[in-house]
């Protein structure tokens, strides 16, 4: 590990630092984009009338309320190369190599279908709130003036939800940055270093306190970039969140 | 905002079922004049979908409704299978049928290892902090909720921020902190610091969740008329009184949700109960380290894993279940109107 023991004690140039913050960023972007979408689906399903809609809504919420040791657990078995089915299917299809836990590349995939999995959920109930806070007159006067229901979406749901979207990534976002338990309980820090686990690493194998804490004060400072670039958004968007 | 959506209007295309719609029966005539038209099921799919959107849309809609609900679900099932299936016939577990039948592996979770105090200790930590944090957050949100004063938004605002910061930045200076011997806590803990004790994981994960529970029951709070205050204030109660016997009373239900989610994030939370003890029950090791010393020096229990994660599930599997409503009208209050 290349972080440096004396003043300013993270260097940029570091590969593992680079590593980290490549890392950390890449699966907070990508986790984020594929929940929004997916959880977007999830919460137009909710928000319609059907019969066991209750038991419906329960199935998708579930993954949420997983502990994450618990998450880690059901992947790492998934893609366990002697029980699990995850490895053949993905070697099969030509992803994956021998032992994907063991792989930075392939445990960076492994632990975003994880996150994924389980945090879309949370997307799903954030974008929910803001689906039902529409006034479904709008869509009676939409039906009235013959719009489809594509059109509907695009010209109403859309727009109207997308301040509710808007702070659900950032929460979202917010949380991805922090992201270690999964990895922790997947493949470990070592294959896949984000920049939590480089503060672990940090503490535990060296002791270095002033190294962990530029390392976590690094991730805040991150984290409020991001903030301030969805505030601007949140801004600019119509609808603003009282 | 209503908790449930069920009472309302169906939405886009439920209208077309409730009444017969002109179109949908001109459209259906049409597809009945043209016999000589001779077309593959497929394309009479396609046919009837173009005349007749809202059916494509209806097709659309229960095929991702199964997408959503196979991919949510199956890996609970999968776990199940592995659970079952007896550890020498591991390699053979199937994608959906366990490979032979062992049921003895949820007995064997409390024999091998004392999972049932991992699970006691979890369940202990994530109650006392719920209770912590209603406690305080009642407080608090009383006060912003309810009361008018200068430099309330900043510190509003201040609670908010503190959600900004990683877990990692408390990390360190409460790692030395629980790790320095005190003497004045000896006559209550043995060694004279707190790592290694419940106060270890229930202090720092009571103060990260508590800023959600203020601003869920602020919103509560802040709806009770002020003459129901008043009137009890009248006849004689303090504040503190008229918080816990009227206010508290009257906005259970967003009671009831700032405990549920606050339960459920710190039963699950991995950083601070990973890194607050050694890992051993007696020294109130959460559940998490449970699971993970299945993964023994010699051989891995993938089996017993599985059955422990099943089991370690079903207190928030249930608490999902019961409170279904509650959540997600916690996280929407919690959320938007911020």
């Amino acid at each position: 590990m290349s972080l440096t023991d004396s003043l300013p004690f993270v260097e940029f140039g570091a590969p593992f630092l680079q590593q980290a913050l490549f890392v950390t960023l890449a699966f907070a972007i990508l986790s984020v984009v594929f929940e929004t979408l997916i959880g977007f689906g999830q919460a137009l399903v909710l928000d319609q009338d059907f019969y066991g809609r209750r038991w419906v809504r329960v199935s998708i919420i579930i993954p949420w309320a997983i502990p994450i040791v618990i998450q880690g657990m059901i992947f790492f078995l998934i893609f366990n190369p002697t029980i699990g089915f995850g490895t053949e299917f993905m070697q099969s299809i030509g992803v994956f190599g021998e032992t994907p836990l063991a792989s930075s590349d392939d445990s960076f995939l492994i632990v975003l279908v994880a996150d994924i999995w389980k945090t879309t959920a949370f997307m799903a109930l954030l974008i929910l709130a803001g689906l039902q806070s529409i006034d479904r007159g709008l869509y009676d006067v939409a039906k009235v003036s013959g719009a489809s229901p594509w059109q509907r979406f695009k010209y109403i749901t859309l727009p109207l939800v997308a301040p509710a979207l808007l702070v659900a990534m950032l929460f979202r976002t917010m949380d991805a940055m922090r992201i270690y338990g999964l990895i922790d309980a997947t493949a470990g820090c070592e294959t896949v270093p984000s920049l939590t686990c480089l503060v672990i690493i940090a503490l535990q194998e060296s002791r270095r306190w002033a190294t962990a804490s530029a390392v976590a004060f690094l991730t805040a400072v991150v984290i409020s970039g991001f903030v301030v670039v969805y505030l601007l958004a949140l801004r600019n968007s119509d609808g603003g969140v009282a | 905002m209503s908790a449930d959506p069920a009472d309302r209007e169906p939405v886009a295309d439920g209208g077309a079922a409730d009444e017969p719609d002109p179109t949908v029966e001109m459209a259906e005539q049409a597809g009945r004049e043209e016999p000589d038209l001779d077309r593959g099921i497929v394309e009479a799919w396609a046919a009837k979908m173009i005349s007749n959107p809202d059916r494509a849309y209806r097709a659309t809609f229960y095929v991702a409704t199964f997408f959503f609900l196979v991919t949510t679900l199956f890996p609970f099932y999968w776990l199940l299978v592995v659970a079952l299936t007896p550890r020498n016939n591991l390699s053979e577990v199937g994608v959906f049928l366990p490979a032979g039948f062992n049921p003895a592996a949820f007995i064997d979770i409390f024999t091998t290892l004392p999972f049932h105090r991992y699970v006691f200790n979890s369940f202990l930590i994530a109650t006392v902090a719920t209770v912590a944090v209603l406690l305080v957050g009642s407080l608090a949100g009383y006060v912003f909720g309810r009361l008018r004063f200068r430099g309330r938004n900043a510190m509003l605002l201040l609670v908010l921020v503190t959600s900004f910061f990683p877990p990692a930045a408390f990390f360190i200076p409460l790692n030395r902190l629980f790790n320095t011997n005190v003497d004045v806590l000896r006559p209550l803990l043995s060694a004279g610091s707190l790592y290694n004790t419940p106060y270890a994981i229930f202090i720092p994960l009571s103060a990260i969740f508590l800023p959600l529970s203020i601003f869920i029951l602020m919103t509560f709070y802040s709806q009770i008329p002020d003459g129901l205050e008043d009137a009890a204030r009248v006849e004689g109660t303090t504040r503190l009184g008229a918080l816990f016997r009227v206010i508290v009373p009257l906005s259970a239900p967003g009671v009831a949700t700032a405990g549920v989610l606050t339960f459920i994030s710190v039963y699950n939370e991995y950083f601070f109960s990973s890194l607050m003890t050694d890992g051993r029950p007696q020294n109130w090791a959460p559940m998490l380290e449970g699971i993970l010393r299945f993964q023994g020096e010699f051989e891995v229990l993938y089996n017993l894993m599985a059955a422990a994660s099943i089991v370690a599930v079903l207190p928030v599997a249930i608490l999902v279940v019961v409170a279904q409503e509650k959540i997600v009208s916690g996280l929407t209050t919690g959320a938007v109107k911020e």
